[in-house]
């Protein structure tokens, strides 16, 4: 009895030490690629901090709203921008190549499936800024616009034309990804044609509020052939 | 970017007339029923006091679908009407040719401007195509001034309703005077006269194509004359009486296309303005009387509605566009419209901050500059509205008191414009060197006449 637990032990401390010997050096490399990124990473990002300081790309985020868009105090600064991005990309490659240390296949899997993924994430993501600074500056142009025309609810109409350039934004991203391709196509269909059927019908409907309000502007436009404050500069 | 060739048409006119002493431009859109009058006043204008110099008339059409060509073409002035003291040597030819490219005032004059210098004019003078109240006296005031005095631009002097031009009068009479230090009065009034060599310069920019190919054409214009300083005066001109409708008249384009080509040119123009404080008024030629003028109908209601609702709905593209006391008082104003709109008044100096800071924003932000500019209309609206309560009850010469006033606002406010434009390289610890004071100049009576 005292040899049979003798010899589970003994097996079980073997396995251990197998395991030990063939895992730990393993997780102690991987930990050390992590912390050697790691560290790397944030010397990347202080060096970037003090060399790319008041570069001019700062002032293009500002002008074109982007800095306002991503960040509302619009405080945003490209340094900072360039500084995370590097920041996380070495700290990520070095969770991937600490990870590949143990060089089995699920690891390797993740590795390849990621490595793939990442290029098409940040297509992605820079997909999901161009609309959102699009919308943002085309629902801004309906707005001004509508104001300008007296024309009815403008905050409505902006919000839509946002809501319209974010949401094909967001189908094209999701495309991108190769992520429910067909369900935002379907919805995006779905979404138009609605658009446009309510569009129709409030330009067909004899007694709607638009009609309505282009007969008012008419009016406005043609009150008495009186000289319009207006008529010159 | 090259001059773009001349029409087919116009080239071989000009290859038929070879040279001409004078041209007289009128740009034109469907106006038909007054063309004929313009055209006449150009003629009778060119017989009666340069017989001696050989001159075109050229209307340059931007695709009129009714008959103004054949206005053109058919007005008739009989010689022996006009009391001439000599014969003209040669009568004036008379053109009339559709222009290319952006539909606008502004591609009209590029044309008559090219022909001009095909022809090796001396002179050029460009008069609208609505006026009513043009004579023969107004190409002479127009073009004397380049032939016998050495001038290079003649910008007009009107007698207008006190409510007529808003634009001229609110913001780029003022701003253009506080910027360049020269006073001229109407400097998109419509009418110019100028010279071969200021011909050439606007031909060779490269700018054509923006909002100087529409309503910017004038300010562009004056601009460029006082900045690069060309010999500027103004001659008086009478009243400025011109048809009811213009068909191209839209409130904010107009007022993005004029206000953009001054925001524009302030930045091309930066060393020039910045050094400069003060203002002196443009020689002013001609003989100056009163007139009676046409009622202009203001709805000042309807203007403080559209302010009410830029209030409301454009604060977050204000706050972007102004500083932020001034946004606050715009704010205020706005406030003061719910206790009904008695305490209603946007002063000169509010007025003032608002298009500085309107101009800096343009600066700041390239990618947004359309936007800034249209949303600056319910606040041109709101200074309208107050402008016209304020000056209710006044005459014209105290409505031009009032005028001055604001422009004296304006030139205080430039320090204040060139910190906040500067701002930038303020940061950046550039110095800018020191303003370069323009004298006051008083009008003296022999100003008045050439």
């Amino acid at each position: 009895m005292i040899e049979t637990l003798r010899k589970v032990l003994e097996g079980t401390l073997e396995r251990l030490h197998n395991h030990v010997t063939t895992y730990l050096p393993s997780l102690l490399a991987a930990l050390t690629l992590v912390l050697g990124a790691y560290l790397t990473a944030a010397l990347a990002r202080w060096l970037i901090y003090r060399i790319f300081k008041g570069l001019t790309i700062d002032r293009f985020l500002r002008q074109s709203g982007i800095a306002f868009m991503v960040d509302s105090s619009g405080r945003l600064r490209a340094t900072r921008l360039v500084a995370e991005t590097v920041y996380w990309c070495i700290l990520l490659s070095g969770v991937l190549v600490g990870v590949n240390v143990f060089g089995t296949d699920l690891t390797t899997q993740i590795i390849q499936s990621l490595m793939l993924l990442v290029p098409k994430l940040v297509i992605a993501g820079l997909i999901l800024l161009a609309g959102a600074w699009l919308g943002q500056y085309l629902g801004r142009s309906m707005l001004v616009w509508a104001v300008n025309e007296n024309f009815p609810s403008p905050r409505r109409l902006a919000a839509v034309v946002r809501i319209l350039i974010m949401f094909v934004a967001v189908v094209v991203a999701a495309d991108q990804l190769n992520f429910a391709r067909s369900v935002f196509l379907a919805a995006f269909i779905i979404f138009v044609g609605g658009a446009v059927l309510a569009a129709s019908l409030a330009i067909g409907l004899r007694r709607g509020g638009l009609r309505r309000f282009l007969e008012e502007k008419g009016e406005q436009t043609g009150e008495s052939g009186e000289r319009s404050l207006w008529s010159h500069l | 970017m090259a001059e773009p060739p001349l029409p087919d048409d116009a080239r071989r006119a000009a290859d038929v007339i070879r040279r001409a002493d004078i041209v007289i431009g009128i740009p034109s859109y469907n106006n038909g029923r007054t063309i004929g009058h313009v055209v006449q006043a150009a003629y009778a204008g060119l017989a009666k006091y340069y017989p001696q110099l050989t001159g075109v008339v050229i209307n340059s059409d931007g695709g009129s679908t009714d008959n103004t060509q054949d206005a053109v073409l058919s007005s008739r002035v009989e010689d022996s009407h006009l009391l001439l003291f000599s014969t003209p040597l040669l009568a004036a030819h008379r053109l009339s040719f559709p222009y290319h490219g952006v539909p606008g005032k502004g591609s009209a004059f590029r044309l008559i401007f090219q022909m001009a210098k095909r022809l090796d004019a001396k002179a050029c003078a460009v008069v609208d195509s609505d006026l009513r109240s043009i004579t023969p006296e107004w190409i002479d005031l127009l073009l004397r001034p380049i032939l016998f005095a050495g001038h290079d631009f003649v910008a007009p002097y009107y007698q207008r309703h006190k409510y007529d031009g808003t634009i001229t009068n609110s913001i780029v009479y003022p701003l253009t005077r506080m910027l360049y230090g020269v006073g001229v009065r109407q400097p998109i009034g419509g009418e110019f006269g100028i010279s071969a060599r200021l011909i050439s310069r606007y031909l060779e920019r490269e700018d054509w194509e923006t909002d100087v190919a529409r309503y910017g054409i004038d300010i562009w214009m004056t601009t460029i004359a006082i900045a690069e300083g060309f010999r500027v005066c103004q001659s008086f001109l009478g009243a400025k009486l011109h048809d009811a409708k213009d068909p191209g008249s839209d409130l904010t384009a107009m007022l993005q296309q004029v206000v953009g080509s001054v925001f524009m040119l302030m930045q091309e123009y930066k060393p020039i303005w910045q050094n400069r404080t003060g203002s002196t008024p443009a020689e002013l030629f001609g003989f100056r009387f009163d007139v009676g003028l046409d009622p202009v109908n203001v709805n000042v209601n309807r203007m403080v509605d559209a302010f009410r609702r830029g209030c409301q709905e454009l604060g977050e593209i204000w706050a972007g566009a102004l500083e932020e006391d001034t946004f606050a008082a715009v704010r205020r104003l706005g406030g003061c419209l719910s206790e009904g709109t008695g305490a209603f008044h946007l002063d000169d100096e509010l007025w003032a901050r608002v298009v500085l800071d309107f101009a800096c924003a343009y600066q700041r932000h390239p990618m947004s500059r359309g936007m800034i500019l249209r949303s600056l209309t319910p606040l041109y609206l709101a200074r309208v509205a107050s402008f016209v309560r304020e000056t209710e009850t006044l005459v014209a010469s105290e409505v031009e008191a009032k005028i001055e006033q604001l422009c004296v606002t304006f030139e205080n406010l430039k320090p204040h414009l060139i910190a906040e434009w500067n701002a930038d390289s303020v940061r950046a610890g550039s110095p800018h060197p020191p303003l370069e004071r323009v004298e006051p100049r008083e009008l003296s009576r022999e100003n008045l006449e050439v």
